[in-house]
C-alpha cells in the first residue's frame, strides 16, 4: 500500500466549499482543544473571536489590522502570477517604514518639506522605498540567473536589523527617556488625521489599488507581458516579451506596495517608527495572497478576516491573561488548517496498491 | 485452422481514460510466424491496446487468450513470464551499462552471481545469427540509435519471447537502419515468432507485414491480409475518407535570397557545438527542407535564428538587415514565424485559448493601443482562426492547456501563419508530429498557400516523403553540418538516407 497524491484538474463548486466547510469545522476543534489545555473556557473564547467579527467597532479595527497586510499581499498576487517567489514581502515593509519614517524625519529634524506635502512624500518614498528593494533579487534574477527566494528572504533580515540600528542609534527620539523608538508623527504625518479613522482612508485606497492591479493584468500588455511570464519563462521568451524589464516592473511595483503596508503601520497605526513593528506580517501576506488564488479583488476580504485573527488575539490575550505565545498558536492552527484546506482542494489522496 | 496456430487473441478490449475512450471493444489477433502490422492515426488507441497485452494497462473490460488459453494480465513481469516482450518507442536502457548487462537485468534466472562467459556466448550466438555488429561488451552510450534497438530485440529475444510488440521502431531510425531491422523481423517471423508492428506509415506495412489490423478512434475497424489491400483502402479505413493529394506545383527563386545565413555556430544545452559552420540562403517563396535524423542540430539552428538560442559566431541576415542575436521580439516584427516542436513548451498552459493565439500579435496596433489591450478585437480575431484552423475548444476563454496535443499544435500554427503582421519567413520544426493524416494534409495546405503568397519556408522533419512532396531543395544535417543540398528531381530516400549518416553528396553520386 502506498498513498499517493493526485493534482486536480478541476474542482467542483460544492467539493471546494465542503473542503473549506471541514476544514474550518477542524480549526475550531483544534484551537478549543488548545484553550482547553490552557485551562481556559473554549466556548467563552470562540464567541468572544466570533464577537470580533460581528460587532461594527471591532470589525473596524480589523479592516485597520488587515490593511498592512492587504498591501502587502496586493503586491504579492502581481508578483506571484509573475513566478517571482518574492519571500521579502516583511523586508519591504520594513524599508516602506523607514522611508515613509525619513520623510517625518526630515520634515521635523530639518523642516525641508513643508507639511501640506508630507504625507504625498510619505506615500511616494514608501512605495518607492519598498520597489527598489524588492527590484534588487529581480535585477539578479534577470541578470545572473539568481533563484530569488533565498535572496527575497535573506533582505527581510538586512531590513529589520538596518531598522534597529536606525532606531537604537541616530533615529532614537531625543526626547523620548531612551526608548527605541523614533519621534511621534506629527498630526498631518498621521493617515487618521483626515477622517478620523485610518480604515476609512486605507480600506478606499486598496480597493482602486485592487482594481488598477486587476485591469493591469488583464487589459494591459504589460499585465498579459507579466502573466505569460509568470506560465513559462520560455514562452514569454518566444512570444518577444522583454523579460528583464517586465521582471523588474512587476517586483518595483510589488515592492512598492508592500512599503505602502509599511506606511500604513506606521503613519496608521502605530504612530512612530519601532523596532520590529511587522510581527511578520509580509509572511502572513503569502499565505493571503494564495488564499486568494492570487486574485486582487479576493486579497481584500482575506486580509480583513487575516486583522480579525489579530483583533482577536489581543482581546482574548487582555480578557482571558492568555500568553502572547499562545495566541500566536492559536493563529497559526487556523492558517494551517486554511493552508491544509487549500492543499486537499487541489490535491486528491489516493490509496494504491 | 488449428487452435494453437493463434498466439494472440483479444476481443472485446475496452479501456477508458478520463474523458477518452482508448479502446472500444478493440479486438486483435496474432498468427505464430506472422508480422502484423497495427496500423491507425496517433491517437486511435494502437499503443493502448498493446499495453494492455503487455499488462501495463489493464483493460476495463474483454478477454485475453494467449497460445489459447484465456489469461490475465496484471503487470508486465506476467506478460514476460508469457513470452511477450515490447519495445517501445523510447528505448529503455542503461547507457553507462554494457550490451549484456542491460540485457540480463531484470532477470531473476540469470542469479546473484552472473556467469558472464555463458552469457555473452549465448548473446554472441544470437547477435551473429541474425548479422548485427554489436558486441555484448559495448556501453549502450556508444550505440547508434538503430543498434540500441537491437539491444532492445536482443533482450525479447534472451528472454525467449514468442510473442514481440514495436512500438513505432522506425521513427528514430535512417532509411537504412529501418531496411536493416525489416529483415530482423522477417527472420523473426520465419523462425515461428509473432510479431506485432505499431506504425502509422503505410509504406512500412506494406513492406514488411503479412496482415494488417486498422484502428481508427479506439476501434478496430478491420484486419487484412496485406498482399489482399492496398494503400487507398488502408487510408480510407485509417480516416474515414480518401484523400485528395495537394499538387505542389509553385513558382520561386527570385534571385534576392528573404533569408541568409553565413557560418552559423550554435551551441547546445550542453555548451556542445550543435550547429557548425552552416550556411544556407531562403528565398522568396521557397520551402527548404532540413533533412536529418534529430538531434543533428536541426533545433537548435530554428532556435538561433529565432533569437531563443546565442549565435556563437556568424550571421543571419534578414533581407540583408544583420538579425544576428537580437533580441526574440526584434525578430518577431522583422517577420520572422517559429512553429516550435514542443507546442507545450512555449505556451501559457493555464492562460486563455485566445491570449494563447495572440501571445505574439498582443502587442500590435491592431490589438492594443499604448498599453491597453482591445479584448474584443481579440477574441474576434481568436474566433476566426479557431473556426479556419478547426481548433476544437469550448470556447475561447478554455484554458489552452486543456486541448489536446493536435488542437495545441493548430493552435501554434494558426498563431504563427497569421496573427503575424509581416510575416516572411516561417521557421518549422516538425510541424506535423503527432497529427493524423487529414491534419497533416491541412497544415502542408496552410504552408504551400503561405509560400504561393511569398512567405519562405524553412522545413525541418524526420518525414522524409514529407519533405520531399514539399520542398524546393532538401538540405540534410549531420552532426551540426550540411552534409549537402539537393534540389527538387534529385530526390531519392536512399541518398538522402545515406547523406543523414554523414556520407558527402559527392560520395553518394560517385
Amino acid at each position: 500500500m502506498a498513498i499517493r497524491l493526485e493534482r486536480r484538474l478541476e474542482i467542483p463548486r460544492r467539493l471546494s466549499a465542503a473542503i473549506s466547510a471541514f476544514f474550518i469545522v477542524l480549526a475550531i476543534i483544534a484551537a478549543s482543544l488548545i484553550f482547553e489545555l490552557l485551562s481556559v473556557s473554549s466556548y467563552e473564547t470562540l464567541s468572544k473571536i466570533l464577537y470580533v467579527f460581528t460587532t461594527p467597532a471591532t470589525l473596524l479595527q480589523a479592516v485597520l489590522r488587515g490593511l498592512p497586510l492587504g498591501f502587502a499581499a496586493l503586491g504579492l498576487c502581481l508578483a506571484f502570477k509573475m513566478n517571482f517567489w518574492n519571500i521579502g514581502a516583511d523586508g519591504q515593509i520594513y524599508m516602506g517604514m523607514m522611508a515613509a519614517t525619513g520623510i517625518v524625519l526630515m520634515h521635523v529634524y530639518y523642516e525641508l518639506i513643508p507639511p501640506p506635502l508630507v504625507l504625498p512624500a510619505m506615500v511616494f518614498a514608501s512605495f518607492f522605498a519598498g520597489g527598489l528593494y524588492c527590484a534588487i533579487p529581480a535585477f539578479l534574477k534577470s541578470r545572473l540567473g539568481v533563484n530569488e527566494i533565498l535572496p527575497t528572504l535573506m533582505l527581510n533580515y538586512v531590513a529589520i536589523l538596518f531598522v534597529d540600528f536606525l532606531i537604537y542609534g541616530p533615529w532614537r527620539d531625543p526626547k523620548g527617556f531612551g526608548f527605541p523608538l523614533s519621534v511621534p508623527f506629527p498630526e498631518y504625518a498621521r493617515l487618521d488625521s483626515f477622517l478620523g479613522h485610518t480604515a476609512y482612508v486605507g480600506f478606499p485606497a486598496a480597493v482602486a489599488v485592487a482594481a488598477v492591479l486587476y485591469g493591469l493584468l488583464q487589459k494591459t500588455t504589460v499585465g498579459f507581458e507579466m502573466r505569460v511570464l509568470g506560465q513559462n519563462v520560455e514562452a514569454a521568451k518566444y512570444a518577444g516579451v522583454r523579460v528583464g524589464r517586465t521582471l523588474l516592473t512587476g517586483s518595483l511595483i510589488a515592492g512598492g506596495l508592500a512599503g505602502v503596508g509599511g506606511l500604513v503601520l506606521v503613519s496608521g497605526i502605530i504612530g512612530r517608527l519601532r523596532p520590529r513593528a511587522s510581527p511578520g506580517y509580509g509572511y502572513t501576506a503569502i499565505i493571503i495572497a494564495f488564499l486568494a488564488g492570487l486574485n486582487p479583488w479576493l486579497a481584500l476580504p482575506a486580509s480583513i478576516f487575516f486583522g480579525g485573527l489579530i483583533v482577536a488575539g489581543d482581546v482574548i490575550q487582555a480578557t482571558l491573561n492568555l500568553p502572547f505565545a499562545a495566541v500566536q498558536i492559536f493563529q497559526a492552527t487556523i492558517f494551517l488548517m486554511i493552508i491544509l484546506g487549500e492543499f486537499f482542494k487541489r490535491y486528491r489522496v489516493r490509496l494504491v496498491k | 485452422m488449428a487452435v494453437d496456430e493463434y498466439l494472440v487473441e483479444m476481443s472485446g478490449i475496452v479501456k477508458r481514460f478520463p474523458n477518452v475512450l482508448a479502446n472500444d471493444n478493440a479486438s486483435f489477433s496474432l498468427r505464430r510466424g506472422e508480422v502484423h502490422a497495427l496500423l491507425g492515426e496517433n491517437g486511435a488507441g494502437k499503443t493502448t491496446l498493446m499495453n494492455v497485452l503487455y499488462g501495463l494497462y489493464r483493460p476495463d473490460a474483454g478477454e485475453i487468450k494467449v497460445y489459447g488459453k484465456r489469461v490475465e494480465i496484471r503487470s508486465p513481469r506476467d506478460a514476460i513470464r508469457l513470452g511477450i516482450g515490447m519495445v517501445h518507442q523510447q528505448f529503455k536502457l542503461v547507457p553507462v551499462h554494457t550490451v549484456a548487462e542491460n540485457v540480463i537485468l531484470g532477470i531473476k534466472e540469470a542469479g546473484i552471481i552472473l556467469n558472464t562467459k555463458k552469457i555473452n556466448q549465448e548473446l554472441s550466438k544470437i547477435i551473429e545469427s541474425y548479422g548485427w555488429k554489436i558486441s555484448p561488451d559495448s556501453k549502450v552510450w556508444q550505440l547508434s540509435a538503430g543498434e540500441k534497438q537491437q539491444v532492445e530485440l536482443l533482450k525479447a529475444l534472451y528472454r525467449k519471447a514468442r510473442i514481440l510488440i514495436l512500438d513505432e521502431p522506425t521513427s528514430v531510425l535512417t532509411p537504412q537502419e529501418a531496411a536493416v531491422l525489416f529483415q530482423t523481423l522477417r527472420k523473426m517471423a520465419a523462425e515461428g515468432m509473432g510479431v506485432v508492428l505499431i506504425t502509422h506509415k503505410l509504406d512500412e506495412v506494406m513492406n514488411v507485414s503479412d496482415r494488417v489490423t486498422v484502428m481508427r478512434q479506439g476501434r478496430t475497424m478491420a484486419t487484412k491480409n496485406t498482399k489482399e489491400t492496398s494503400i487507398e483502402e488502408l487510408v480510407n479505413l485509417m480516416v474515414g475518407k480518401p484523400l485528395v493529394k495537394i499538387k505542389s506545383a509553385r513558382q520561386i527563386m527570385e534571385d534576392k535570397p528573404v533569408l541568409e545565413v553565413r557560418n552559423l555556430v550554435v551551441l547546445n544545452d550542453k555548451g556542445l557545438e550543435a550547429v557548425r559552420k552552416v550556411s544556407f540562403k531562403l528565398y522568396r517563396g521557397e520551402i527548404l527542407g532540413v533533412a536529418g535524423v534529430s538531434g543533428n542540430g536541426q533545433q537548435e539552428l530554428l532556435e538561433a535564428i529565432a533569437g531563443l538560442r546565442k549565435v556563437v559566431s556568424g550571421k543571419v541576415l534578414l533581407d540583408s538587415t544583420d538579425l544576428t542575436n537580437r533580441q526574440p521580439y526584434e525578430i518577431i516584427d522583422a517577420g520572422i514565424a517559429f512553429i516550435p516542436a514542443e507546442a507545450l513548451r512555449f505556451s501559457a498552459p493555464d492562460m486563455t485559448v485566445a491570449e494563447n493565439l495572440m501571445l505574439k500579435a498582443y502587442r500590435t496596433p491592431e490589438f492594443s493601443k499604448n498599453i491597453l489591450i482591445n479584448s474584443k478585437k481579440f477574441e474576434a480575431r481568436a474566433k476566426e482562426l479557431i473556426e479556419k484552423f478547426n481548433i476544437v475548444t469550448p470556447s475561447t476563454r478554455n484554458k489552452a492547456g486543456n486541448l489536446s496535443g493536435g488542437n495545441m499544435q493548430r493552435l501554434v500554427l494558426a498563431r504563427e501563419l497569421e496573427t503575424l503582421p509581416n510575416l516572411r519567413v516561417i521557421l518549422g520544426a516538425y510541424p506535423t508530429r503527432g497529427l493524423d493524416i487529414a491534419s497533416t494534409e491541412n497544415i502542408h495546405r496552410y504552408l504551400v498557400e503561405k509560400s504561393q503568397q511569398g512567405v519562405a519556408v524553412l522545413l525541418v522533419s524526420e518525414e522524409l516523403e514529407e519533405l520531399m512532396e514539399l520542398s524546393d531543395r532538401i538540405m540534410v544535417m549531420y552532426r551540426g553540418e550540411i552534409v549537402g543540398t539537393l534540389s527538387r528531381g534529385q530526390y531519392d530516400t536512399e541518398t538522402i538516407g545515406l547523406m543523414m549518416t554523414g556520407v558527402k553528396k559527392v560520395e553518394v553520386q560517385v
